[in-house]
């Protein structure tokens, strides 16, 4: 790899960084402040794009600034890896920025400027993630990353909206406190005082003592961890659907929570490598704790009636793919859990931008209340749909094809267990995602079945409680209770009734269905739906989902990973 | 010029006396005089500081009375800085003082021998001298305190005053204990001596006790903290401000300077229960003074509080006798520094024109001061430890320091100290921007202390301050701290590099 002194790198970073003051004085003037927000976006994309093909055909370009603590140099390095992450949320983020558009003017939401500056200073927080030439540097935007997320987690300003901002900061920064003294650990680790990545794993740490890096091992993936959303520190991320849907979507889906995938991607392929992690026995470590998320998001995700934070719990569990695939550490695993990255993101953003769609036009969140809302909007719920099917590892969609390569790489590295965890939350991912699909396209308001798995109290009912008089006794030798079964029907009849509006004859009883008020109008599936604003970024993300699963190698994301990976391990896939 | 040490010290003396006699003459004149003083102190220390940087330390006898018997003035790298640092942030306070200030000559008077007994501690070689500047220093700050207009301060100076007293007191007798027990006061000598008589002699043992105990209570060590709070709090703004930024600054040099040039580091080997000491109450300071921070709803005591904690810091960077640490402990009182007094005056500025130092009078505050909520913010998060900021830096350096010494509980309550910080300030931050601004004008709150004091229940958030105008001075003087403090963090490196030969002779 040759190295190209070059000033790109950061230039992408600050395209969106020097923005913020201009957004800050367009305060008087949207369409003004909105177009510095797109200037920034195409300016920022053009760059990476522009060091896609040098990177492809083996070149890194750096930009250094000289020392920032003895030892470590503040340098910024677009190599594989970095470019991947800084091409997908570049590219997202323009398609966010119309759609924020049309989201904030359709809420006619409050306190627009914070909100569009805020979004500005992420990117080039995230762009610096992607850029880092090492642990310091990564470390620097990681907490800015922090910093500039928290206002948009924030916006809402009502004390829900405060609170999950709280214990967003304190997780971030928590696991910005991990990584610190893991950086600290490897820097004194490697003897020569380094920890500038390197493909394949920093030399100086082979020889350290295990224990130690083990403990910095350990602190890394936590620390990046938090924000990869890694069980048991993912609690933060259903809290943080209370931004707007912009936010959850890029940032939570795509940004935020891919900056913590990056990280452990950095530590496991360019601080330790993929031979001294296997060496250390704490790849199988983080491997189990990833197959534990996957498999315990997706149960979570089935009982979650608002969309948002189902979709949150499927990124929790989405994110584990990836964190699977990184930790197996076989090549084929690596390349899936690489090409999951941008697959998720399109995949997980399109799902996004319908959910606020769907808030946007009918102010409606809960799945409950969706039955029939394919009538009234017919694109989304196809967009959903097709993306929903990709989560789920369907052909033809992106998440096949990384969820392909997963599955092989698991396979052949003999880690059947894994492959076994991916297979179940396959199958969860069709048991969350397919109700949905069903009650928009199948059902219509008012003639809605229960969806038990959401309605069901846990550890299930006891029939026999069900009764009107709530006598709670069971019986069990299945005999008659005192009392006369005519008059149980009749009473539960009209207890059924006031509990709940529009349904049929169902058991249950304490039901609160808020139904929502009239039936859904029909409208075209031409765009008559909602604003061009929210469908095109749809319609595009969609678009990317199928293109990158039916065409991948045409997709520039799958070159790059495969650079990445045959750079690391020597083994072309 | 090999007198420049002692003009340095001379020169806010006869500033001093300057602004209490021309007080006789004219009212309101002190302003003018103590920024005179200053503008010619602050290039001389950047001459002193450049010579000692590239040649080496600068050494003058004073009188020309050599050791045993004379004073030397030393200065090297860390004295250097010290003193650039007490002539530029005096300076810059002067600024903000113009319209918030007490604006008595007595007053200025008291600020410039607050400045002499500073410099002089940083250039002082001589044990008693310190001794001496301490006082002085000492003196001049509980009349700093106690200038305010309410009753408040008096009490806070007194409390400071006797509280105070009783460090310098421990100081000076720790100074007698190795006075007998060398026969010297000058510090290299002294230093000789003491490894004559052996690190393990109970007279030296107590005599390094009785030093460090009573540099502990200046600089406000848990638990010997608590004249802290109330004094910061009490205080006119002007000089919390002053105070925090510099007093307990220069009382961490001079812990620095007594326990690596006076009894150098191997009485620390020697004696390892005296390093075990240090890291406990480093560590205890840094967890303590977070939770007591938190606990807090006047935002002054919640700074003090801050104070103490970071000031564990800088205790456990002496505490683990590493390059690393030492240079992490510099960068660390510097940077500290320029926050806490920007932090400081940001609250008077605040207080000038909304009436309030409570916590929860900020609420929505970056709706109605703007740019002043972006420089607390600033200034908030630089503390925490976000990245390039100088507080990071610091932090980084230490804990490097402390994770090569392999000092395992000291390295990660340092790590932990990030969120303890968090803890207090991101809630100060949420409430500024993120809360709605209580109702209420300049107008209301007159009308509210009115009421208070008519004592009908009063409920406007305030403490009674009378809100004043803002000048620009006052601006610029907390904006400048906050961008230095982003500055700062970007040019510790060089500024390390600087320091490197300085902290080589201190370990050796």
């Amino acid at each position: 790899m040759t190295e190209i002194a070059s000033l790109r790198p950061l230039a992408a970073v600050l395209a969106s960084a020097l923005v913020i003051v201009p957004i800050l004085a367009s305060r008087g003037r949207p369409n003004l402040r909105e177009s510095w927000t797109f200037l920034a976006a195409v300016t920022k994309l053009g760059i990476v794009a522009s060091m896609v093909p040098g990177v492809l055909a083996g070149d890194v370009y750096v930009t250094d600034f000289g020392t920032f603590v003895p030892g470590v140099r503040f340098a910024l390095r677009a190599d594989p890896l970095g470019v991947l992450f800084a091409l997908l949320a570049s590219l997202l983020w323009l398609v966010t920025s119309f759609y924020s558009v049309g989201y904030m003017r359709g809420l006619d939401e409050h306190a627009q400027t914070r909100y569009f500056a805020a979004f500005a200073g992420s990117l080039a927080s995230a762009i610096g993630i992607a850029f880092a030439a090492n642990l310091v540097v990564i470390f620097v935007f990681y907490e800015l990353l922090t910093v500039a997320t928290y206002p948009l987690v924030t916006h809402d300003e009502t004390d829900e909206a405060r609170a999950a901002g709280r214990k967003y900061l304190a997780y971030t920064f928590g696991g910005g406190v991990a990584v610190l003294a893991g950086t600290v650990l490897v820097f004194w680790l490697t003897g020569s005082g380094t920890t500038a990545f390197a493909a394949g794993g920093i030399d100086g740490l082979s020889g350290a003592d295990p224990v130690l890096a083990r403990a910095a091992f350990g602190l890394l993936a936590a620390g990046f961890g938090v924000k990869a959303a890694l069980m048991p520190l993912h609690s933060w991320l259903p809290d943080a659907m209370v931004a707007p849907t912009p936010v959850s979507g890029l940032l939570h889906a795509v940004a935020v929570v891919k900056s913590g995938v990056f990280g452990i991607a950095r530590v496991v392929l360019d601080v330790f490598g993929p031979d001294l992690v296997a060496e250390l026995g704490v790849g199988t470590a983080l491997a189990a704790v990833a197959a534990f998320t996957l498999v315990a998001a997706s149960v979570i995700a089935l009982r979650q009636d608002n969309l948002k934070r189902r979709l949150a719990y499927s990124t929790v569990s989405q994110l584990s793919y990836i964190v699977l695939g990184l930790a197996v550490l076989h090549p084929t695993a690596l390349l899936g859990g690489l090409l999951h990255i941008p697959a998720h993101a399109f995949m997980k953003l399109t799902l996004f931008f319908c959910a606020g769609a769907i808030h946007v036009e009918t102010h409606t969140d809960d799945i409950s209340e969706m039955a029939g809302i394919g009538k009234r909007m017919p694109l989304t719920m196809g967009a959903f749909t097709v993306a929903a099917a990709g989560m789920a590892g369907i052909p033809l969609v992106a998440g096949f094809v990384s969820k392909l390569f997963l599955l092989v790489g698991t396979v052949t590295a003999g880690d059947v267990v894994f492959t076994a965890a991916l297979l179940v939350s396959g199958v969860l991912n069709i048991a969350y995602f397919w109700p949905i699909v069903y009650t928009a396209f199948f059902e219509s308001q008012g003639e809605s079945d229960d969806k038990p798995l959401l309605e069901g109290p846990f550890g299930g009912r006891f029939a026999a409680l069900s009764s009107p008089d709530k006598s709670g006794k069971a019986v069990t030798d299945g005999g008659e209770r005192g009392g006369d079964r005519g008059d149980d029907h009749a009473t539960h009849a009209e207890d059924s009734h006031e509990n709940h509006d529009d349904h049929g004859e169902s058991d249950h009883d304490d039901h609160d269905h808020h139904g929502h008020g009239g039936p859904w109008e029909r409208r075209a599936p031409t765009g008559a739906e909602s604003t061009w604003f929210m469908l095109g970024p749809i319609c595009f993300a969609a678009l990317g989902s199928i293109a990158l699963g039916v065409v991948p190698d045409a997709a520039v994301f799958l070159d790059v990973v495969r650079l990445v990976v045959e750079n690391v391990t020597g083994v072309v896939v | 010029m090999n007198e420049l040490p002692a003009l340095l010290v001379a020169l806010p003396i006869v500033g001093s006396v300057l602004a209490f006699l021309a007080g006789l003459v004219r009212s309101k004149s002190g302003w003018a005089i103590a920024v005179a003083t200053l503008a010619v102190q602050l290039p001389g220390a950047a001459i002193l500081a450049e010579r000692a940087f590239t040649d080496g330390p600068v050494s003058y006898v004073v009188g020309g009375f050599t050791a045993p018997y004379g004073i030397e003035l030393v200065v090297d790298g860390l004295s250097a800085t010290m003193v650039v640092l007490v002539s530029v942030v005096s300076l810059g306070i002067l600024a903000y003082a113009r319209v918030a200030g007490p604006r008595s000559n007595p007053f200025y008077a008291t600020y410039l021998l607050l400045v002499t007994g500073l410099t002089g501690v940083s250039v002082t070689g001589d044990v008693f001298n310190m001794y001496v500047f301490l006082e002085i220093l000492g003196l001049a700050a509980y009349a700093l305190v106690a200038s305010g207009e309410r009753g408040e301060s008096a009490v806070a100076g007194l409390k400071y005053l006797i509280v105070g007293t009783v460090g310098a007191s421990l100081f000076l007798l720790g100074v007698g204990y190795a006075f007998v027990a060398t026969g010297t006061l000058n510090m290299a000598d002294m230093s000789a001596e003491l490894a004559a008589v052996g690190y393990t002699s109970p007279l030296v043992q107590t005599a390094f006790g009785l030093l460090v105990v009573g540099l502990f209570v200046k600089v406000a060590v848990f638990p010997l903290h608590t004249w802290q709070p109330t004094a910061y709090a009490g205080a006119p703004d002007t000089v919390s401000g002053l105070v925090a930024a510099l007093v307990s600054t220069v009382a961490a040099y001079a812990l620095v300077r007594i326990v690596y040039t006076v009894f150098t580091v191997e009485f620390l080997v020697a004696n390892p229960l005296a390093r075990q000491l240090l890291v406990a109450a480093a560590v205890v300071s840094i967890v303590v003074g977070s939770a007591l921070a938190v606990a807090q709803t006047d935002l002054k005591r919640m700074l003090a509080y801050s104070s103490v904690s970071q000031f564990g810091l800088v205790v456990g960077a002496v505490a683990v006798t590493t390059e690393t640490a030492l240079t992490g402990a510099a960068i660390h009182l510097v940077g500290h520094a320029v926050m806490k007094g920007g932090l400081f005056l940001a609250v008077g500025l605040v207080a000038a024109s909304t009436g309030t130092r409570l916590i929860a009078g900020y609420d929505g505050l970056a709706h109605r001061l703007p740019g002043t909520a972006r420089a607390v913010a600033v200034l908030a998060l630089a503390m925490v430890g976000v990245p390039p900021a100088v507080g990071f830096v610091g932090k980084w350096y230490v804990a490097l320091g402390a994770v090569e010494a392999q000092s395992w509980p000291l390295a990660i309550v340092i790590f932990a100290s990030t969120l303890l910080t968090l803890a207090y300030f991101a809630r100060l931050v949420e409430r500024m921007y993120f809360r709605e601004p209580p109702d209420w004008t300049a107008d209301t709150v007159e009308a509210a202390d009115a009421e208070a004091e008519a004592g009908d229940p009063v409920d406007v958030v305030t403490d009674g301050a009378k809100p004043q105008g803002v000048s620009l001075g006052m601006r610029a003087t907390v904006v400048t701290a906050a961008v230095l403090a982003v500055l700062l963090g970007l040019g510790a490196f060089e500024y390390g590099q600087l320091i490197e030969p300085t902290v080589e002779r201190l370990l050796s």
